[in-house]
């Protein structure tokens, strides 16, 4: 799993590709996010664009990046979920406490 | 009585991948779609990730069992740890309101979506072992070639 940061003013994109599993995607995937969040940003998005699948752990971790973020009163939303990706975030009723978009210029006005 | 496939690896989570591409891969050959394969590479995965973490208390020298075999109508998945075993009876239903900001304790759930049929059995002294059945498509079977497990074994040969 790859992830690469891009800022847009206060708000922060985080395009990540590959699979977000156990013992490397879900590791990743913590630490950049909280890399952010330790850098004091607020409003994080994460592209999932290039994500072809998760299991339990990685979205047992996106679940827990956004408490995180909920922690640090910051807010974390998703950006274009595909596939099995989005087919597991309804299977899971994930889609009902993330915001989702499907436009990135729509997303970036959302805060 | 349809031939198997068995694969012997040490608990350790960096074969999760190894096992559930090998999972995926004998499904596509056995004349599954790319989606239905996908689904059985994740079910077969979680089956891992349970026997190596919760079965096996990530015990490398403690072994999981995996076996494919093609049986009938059905593609077939065992996956043995040698833990002490768990009430799978008992997990939480991750989609009930309190447990939807749960980190964990998805892994049965996405098990029994992505499959027909898991069962789970203990065995005494020995570990548990969690049986993952797949229906072949009336399509895809009727398209199929052979016998994915048969097929590895003839190159091997």
């Amino acid at each position: 799993m790859k992830a690469n940061t891009r800022h847009h003013g206060k708000v922060t994109v985080v395009d990540l590709s590959g699979k977000i599993t156990i013992g490397e995607g879900d590791i990743k995937l913590k630490q950049a996010v909280n890399a952010l969040l330790d850098e004091g940003r607020k409003n994080i998005i994460l592209n999932l664009g290039g994500v072809s699948y998760m299991d339990s752990a990685g979205i047992g971790e996106l679940v827990a990046c956004f408490k995180r973020a909920r922690d640090k009163e910051a807010s974390l939303k998703l950006l274009n979920p595909n596939g099995k990706v989005q087919d597991l975030l309804i299977l899971t009723k994930l889609q009902e406490i993330f915001d989702i978009y499907r436009d990135e210029r729509e997303a970036l006005a959302s805060f | 009585m349809g031939r198997q496939i068995k694969l012997r690896l040490e608990s350790r989570i960096g074969y999760v991948d190894l096992v559930h591409e090998l999972a995926e891969g004998l499904a596509r050959r056995a004349g599954f779609s790319k989606s239905s394969a996908l689904n059985i590479g994740l079910a077969v995965r979680e089956a891992a990730i349970n026997a190596i973490k919760h079965g096996n208390g990530m015990d490398v020298k403690k072994p999981i069992e995996v076996s494919f075999e093609e049986r009938g109508d059905l593609f077939r998945i065992r996956v043995r740890d040698r833990g002490p075993g768990f009430d799978w009876a008992q997990t939480a239903n991750p989609l009930d309101r309190e447990n939807i900001y749960r980190t964990s304790g998805r892994g049965i759930f996405f098990m029994k979506h992505f499959v027909d049929r898991v069962a789970f059995q203990r065995r005494p002294g020995k570990g548990t072992e969690v049986i993952l059945e797949k229906r072949f498509e009336q399509a895809a079977r009727a398209g199929r070639s052979g016998d994915a497990v048969r097929s590895i074994k003839r190159r091997k040969g």
